[in-house]
């Protein structure tokens, strides 16, 4: 029993690793404050939801959750890329909010408040991953590999001019990169990852509904990228194990449910706050964000 | 004609409560320059508060009222004083306290579910009242007071920035800060007084929505967003121009139900949010500034 929460926990951690690792990408490496990293989220879990449930492989709807969710991420960065600051990050917020109104509306694709139930587990190569211990298998090495690629990415040249957009954007123009290209590009690969990491929670899950990809959800991915520390991936493998555990005590505390919910809500908010007053870089960060 | 007239009706009704979000909103941003998501839970609060003396422990309504709009000032007060303030010090950037207003919304909106639970309440003061027609709309004597209310507040606030001493000093801390303090007006002053406004109006918006809607701890963040919305359509940093744009806004959410389906009312506001920050994100009556950031 105790083992089996265990792992259930621990498959969360593996799927909140690829959220926070990717938001890194858009948010630590870039320094776009990217608001709308859950909506790509959701638009993946649909995407690998409704197209295994239309009987389509697994593998097929796991790479075209990452693939829509990135032509999203590329499309919504041509307009929002011309935007700095708060304005860029209200305007990825609206779109947060306007997949929602769709995910909730178009009832014909999505059933709207209703939900998808049933969403199969998955399949690989005639492999069933019915055992939670196997589906914690596979998000860890889909997480090992998000981290990976991301490492890569991070110490390539391409990184190296993301960053020198996040720390000097005219600087950076001034070197003749072409800075516009290059936040798209950081923005849809962060999007593909996303909606890697919303594909692993429909078919772990097994149920979906809009509710899951709210501003509300985006507030522990976003918690582990800022105490982490900008940049830092180890950071951030570190802080996704502290913030997805931490709160999991209240319930054995023997709190209604009602409450752990905003509970935990008010710990991710409190942390958050702490950490831009005290230590802004984060825990492991060096840069602080502008 | 008749459609036409009670769209009308319910635009100016929206607009109305829009724009008193869009004010207050845009006062703190005009003088302490960045989006303080905050003012959201500010505006809950007071539709809570109201609920909690009202109808919880049974005070009297206009003292209520009255009780419910000093507690959100001093919430404002409070949240420049314990988080903005600290983080000026150290110097912080804009996307740093919005970051910070956002965990700061998030927590006091789990602190109204912890204490209030996540079902609807209602406060009830005024009943259902059989709704006048005026030009072939239904208006209920709660919606016209509602639309009343707001010009006279706005007005009320617009006198208050251009005669009061202490408008006149955000709009110099507003206009330029530096300067400001030379002549000798305590920027840190001005910020608390601007927290203080902003949130009373915030109080008044929010005791609006309570008498006319229902209570959800989550009424906060959709509200600013609109409110923010306004302020964009309009010109951010203009009280003035936030004002307009809410009231933009409010009529085209509600005659763009003529196309789309009512469901999609909230992303109608997002839609004309991306437009305005794309093709003229200074606003209607906004000027271009060289500071865009």
């Amino acid at each position: 029993m105790i083992e089996a929460y265990f792992i259930h926990l621990l498959i969360l951690v593996g799927i909140f690793l690829v959220l926070a690792l990717s938001l890194q990408l858009s948010v630590g490496f870039t320094g776009l404050l990217n608001l709308g990293h859950i909506a790509f989220y959701g638009i993946g879990a649909y995407t690998s939801a409704l197209l295994v449930m239309n009987g389509f492989p697994f593998w097929v709807g796991f790479l075209s959750a990452g693939i829509v969710a990135m032509i999203f991420g590329y499309l919504i960065s041509i307009p929002v890329n011309k935007l700095k600051g708060d304005y860029l990050t209200l305007a990825t917020l609206g779109f947060t909010f306007v997949v929602y109104a769709v995910l909730l509306n178009w009832t014909n694709l999505t059933r709207g408040p209703l939900g998808l139930p049933g969403i199969p587990k998955p399949s690989l190569f005639g492999f069933v991953l019915k055992s939670n211990l196997n589906y914690l298998i596979f998000t860890f090495v889909i997480a090992a590999i998000t981290y990976f690629i991301i490492k890569k990415i991070s110490s390539s040249p391409f990184g190296k001019v993301l960053e020198a957009i996040r720390d000097d954007e005219l600087a950076a123009k001034s070197l003749g990169k072409n800075t516009l290209k290059m936040k798209s590009y950081a923005l849809a690969i962060s999007a593909f990852f996303a909606g890697i990491a919303g594909s692993l929670y429909a078919h772990y899950i097994t149920f979906i509904d809009p509710s899951s990809f709210t501003l509300l959800n985006l507030v522990p991915v976003l918690s582990i990228v800022i105490i982490a520390g900008l940049a830092s991936l180890k950071g951030t493998v570190v802080a996704t194990f502290i913030l997805i555990l931490l709160p999991e005590p209240l319930r054995f505390i023997g709190f209604p449910s009602s409450v752990i919910g905003p509970m935990r809500q008010i710990i991710y908010a409190l942390l958050l706050l702490l950490i831009l007053i005290y230590r802004p870089k984060g825990l492991f960060g060096k840069v602080e964000l502008e | 004609m008749g459609i036409f007239a009670q769209l009308f009706v319910n635009g100016l009704i929206a607009g109305g409560i829009y724009a008193l979000v869009a004010s207050g909103f845009s006062l703190i941003y005009s003088t302490c320059k960045f989006a303080n998501f905050a003012h959201g839970s500010t505006i809950a609060f007071s539709a809570y508060f109201l609920y909690w003396l009202f109808n919880m422990l049974g005070i009297n309504f206009v003292f209520s009222v009255i009780l419910a709009i000093i507690l959100v000032s001093l919430l404002g007060y409070l949240m420049n004083l314990f988080i903005y303030k600290p983080l000026r010090k150290k110097k912080a950037s804009r996307v740093i306290l919005l970051l910070a207003s956002f965990a700061l919304l998030i927590f006091l909106e789990s602190i109204i579910l912890i204490f209030f639970g996540a079902d609807v309440k209602t406060i009830g003061y005024i009943k259902v009242a059989k709704g006048m027609t005026i030009l072939g709309a239904i208006i209920t004597p709660l919606q016209l007071f509602i639309i009343i209310t707001s010009f006279v507040l706005l007005g009320l606030l617009y006198l208050f920035m251009k005669k009061t001493k202490i408008g006149k000093a955000m709009r110099a801390v507003s206009d330029n800060k530096e300067v400001a303090e030379i002549v000798g007006i305590s920027s840190e002053r001005i910020y608390a007084w601007s927290f203080v406004i902003g949130s009373a109006i915030a109080g008044v918006a929010g005791i609006l929505i309570g008498l006319e809607q229902n209570l959800e701890p989550t009424m906060g963040t959709n509200l600013v967003i609109k409110g923010f919305t306004g302020a964009i359509i309009g010109g951010i940093g203009s009280v003035p121009g936030a004002v307009l744009g809410s009231f933009l806004l409010g009529f085209a959410e509600n005659y763009g139900i003529w196309w789309l389906p009512s469901g999609y009312k909230d992303a109608i506001a997002f839609i004309i949010l991306f437009l305005f920050l794309l093709l003229r994100p200074q606003g209607i009556l906004g000027i271009k500034k060289g500071d865009k950031r």
